[in-house]
């Protein structure tokens, strides 16, 4: 039963590994599990590497041990998963063999299918061995571990001592924040946004890094040998554009703007600007974009390293994008069509993106995204989007 | 690893307040040998947990504070040349200058492995160095041993340390690395549980003042817009701070006035926030 349980969390997307799954079992066998409440912190412990899957673990385990609708019910085509799995697990023969305890020459010797075969008898093997075996499940007393033992001093359990089932408490699906399509805070894109200030070491080696000299200098036999570094001060010079216009973007400037400020002292530069809808002959400095407009001619004059940021829905009447007279204000009349704007911006600045709060299922049905996202590699305002986002405009070329 | 060794078991510290559910885990991974990863925001006790388990367990703690220059070699061992190069030009030392081996000093991981007795390995704050580090690091963990180049010796683990490494990131660590790991995430204490926290550290503390303040505390983790939300730790340091100041009244809280706010908010734009914020309890 343990083997399925193993397969549905791989199916829904849990990234699991064999040999994880194998060192459960071990943990199995040492008698360390001896209730469902027991299995369900061993196993999250073992299997789950990240609190983003929390959530997610909770809804299966569930699932599997009370029947609780899942998501998405479906039958588990166990053999499927596993040849899915034997593919990445057959990169790493050694690996895979030790765990099975054959050879590696053994190894090679059997087809895809015998291998297969033989890793769910063995699997199954274990379960059943279990099951005749050591009693590690099923009862639904507590557990001695933590109860009794060794310990000097006496013992605190607080808070959490719960009374539940852990079928229960997985229900109650305490790690929904935590999981990935939970809504995006501060901590998270802040922590998002950390990845623009790491990698920002460059510049002349012009700092002599005394630790490195002595010791070269030692092993050299006295001959002195100066060891230079990178100087790390060098700091990246960012400018940010904002479409504050459209409703779809009011939940997510105030967010955008704290975390920018507050990322501010690790840029050498930090420029936000407004825009309505898309970008024509200026941007704004302020906010109400009324009275302080930065022509778009400039942006030439500026540091081409500089990384551009444009945060925006990029949905909009298609005229307004690629209409020679699009903008809707009547003093932006220079007779270019914005997606010229959007391209002049991005030749400007190579290291540029637009990060889009539409989730990306909803791109392909407007017509002016695909078109902008032609322009600029596009991004979701998610944490994963903003760490891919980061991450590329940080590319070396 | 002898029998008693193994049978022991972790339930908690005299300062610490122990979760059922992570005292599983720590038995778990103990039990497997294998390194507990804690992640969870700061002030849930994760470096405390490591020192909770030195003290149930009885075992010295090694604390390696990871830094962002760090080196692994750092970590394991030292080769002390300028000590070397002094001894040879002075000569007065006891030192023999003609064996490297008086100039290895060992590193936090280092001493672990060298102790003679099962130790605690806190490996504090790991996501700060970068992942060529963390790697590296594991493969010695591993395996249990490394080699000082320098005398061409091989330092084995006597006894195999129970390994604590913590992580503040909310990114995740490398795969490689957490397929090593046993993983647990501290989520931050709900009021029935910090109420418990801060009686262990205020031991008969005025009830009144202890509902009271974890309240307004709560209330206070919840405005919005704050970079750095105060933690346990700045918790108890405000209850101090109150518990010492002859004017203050716990009315005060109730009605909602925050003293002290600095304690709580180090950050000044956080600061300015708060301060805004709490402006609007009294209303």
């Amino acid at each position: 039963m343990f083997v399925d349980f193993f397969y549905l969390l791989k199916k829904v997307g849990i990234p699991v590994s064999p040999t994880s799954f194998l060192r459960l079992q071990k943990a199995l066998n040492m008698g360390l599990v001896n209730s469902v409440d027991d299995f369900y912190t061993a196993a999250r412990s073992i299997l789950v590497k990240s609190e983003r899957y929390f959530d997610l673990y909770d809804q299966v385990f569930a699932h599997r041990f009370q029947g609780v609708e899942l998501k998405e019910p479906e039958a588990i085509e166990i053999s499927e998963v596993a040849r899915a799995l034997l593919e990445e697990w057959l990169k790493n023969p050694r690996e895979l063999a030790d765990l099975l305890g054959i050879k590696e020459e053994d190894l090679s010797k059997l087809t895809p299918e015998e291998l297969l075969q033989y890793f769910l008898d063995r699997l199954k093997e274990q379960t059943e061995a279990h099951h005749g075996g050591k009693k590690w499940i099923g009862t639904g007393g507590t557990s001695p571990v933590g109860h009794s033992g060794y310990h000097p001093g006496g013992m605190r359990v607080g808070g959490v001592s719960r009374n539940k089932s852990a079928v229960k408490v997985a229900m109650e699906r305490r790690y929904r924040d935590y999981s990935q399509e939970g809504p995006l805070t501060e901590s998270q894109m802040g922590e998002a946004l950390k990845r623009l200030r790491n990698m920002v070491p460059h510049g002349p080696k012009d700092r002599v890094n005394i630790d490195e000299t002595i010791y070269e200098t030692m092993k050299n036999a006295g001959e002195i040998e100066i060891v230079f570094d990178q100087s790390l001060r060098d700091r990246l010079k960012v400018i940010l554009a904002i479409d504050n216009g459209g409703w779809s973007m009011d939940p997510y400037i105030g967010l955008v703007q704290t975390l920018f400020n507050y990322a501010r002292a690790q840029f050498k530069e930090l420029k936000t600007f407004f825009f309505h809808n898309t970008i024509y002959d200026y941007l704004w400095e302020d906010p109400q974009r009324r009275s302080k407009p930065f022509p778009l001619d400039e942006l030439p004059r500026l540091d081409p390293e500089t990384r551009f940021i444009i945060i925006g829905d990029a949905s909009m009447a298609p005229y307004e994008l690629l209409s020679t007279d699009g903008s809707i204000y009547v003093g932006e009349r220079s007779g270019k069509p914005s997606y010229m704007r959007l391209e002049f911006i991005a030749k400007t600045f190579p290291h540029s993106v637009w990060i889009n709060p539409v989730p990306p299922v909803e791109w392909a049905y407007t017509r002016t995204i695909l078109h902008i996202q032609e322009i600029f590699p596009m991004f979701e305002l998610t944490l994963d989007g903003l760490e891919k986002a980061v991450s590329h405009i940080m590319r070396k070329n | 690893m002898s029998k008693e060794i193994q049978n022991r078991k972790f339930k908690g510290g005299s300062k610490y307040v122990l979760d059922e559910e992570l005292a599983k885990i720590v038995n778990i991974s103990i039990a497997l040998e294998m390194p507990l990863l804690l992640k969870g925001e700061p002030g849930t006790g994760k470096t405390m947990l490591a020192h909770a388990i030195a003290e149930a367990l009885q075992m010295r703690l090694i604390v390696l504070n990871v830094k962002s220059s760090m080196k692994l070699i750092d970590a394991l061992y030292q080769y002390d040349t300028l000590t070397r190069l002094n001894d040879s030009r002075f000569g007065d030392s006891k030192r023999d200058v003609s064996n490297i081996e008086d100039y290895i000093k060992m590193g936090k991981i280092g001493q672990s492995f060298a102790s003679d007795e099962r130790v605690v390995l806190l490996i504090d704050e790991i996501d700060k160095a970068d992942t060529d580090f963390q790697d590296d690091m594991l493969d010695v963990l591993d395996q249990m041993e490394f080699d000082i180049i320098e005398i061409d010796k091989t330092v084995k683990a006597q006894n195999r340390p129970v390994i604590v490494i913590t992580s503040n990131a909310k990114k995740d660590l490398s795969d490689p690395f957490l397929g090593r790991c046993n993983f647990h995430h501290i989520a931050f204490p709900e009021p029935d549980m910090m109420r418990k926290i801060v009686e262990v550290h205020f031991s008969g503390i005025d009830k009144e003042l202890l509902d009271s303040a974890v309240r307004t505390f709560y209330r206070l983790r919840e405005i919005k817009g704050i970079e750095k939300k105060p933690a346990t730790r700045e918790l108890i340091n405000w209850i101090r701070a109150l518990r010492s100041d002859p004017d203050f009244r716990v009315k005060d809280l109730v009605k909602g006035e925050v003293p002290f706010l600095g304690i709580l908010y180090k950050k000044s734009p956080d600061y300015a926030v708060a301060q805004n914020a709490v402006g609007r309890f009294r209303a």
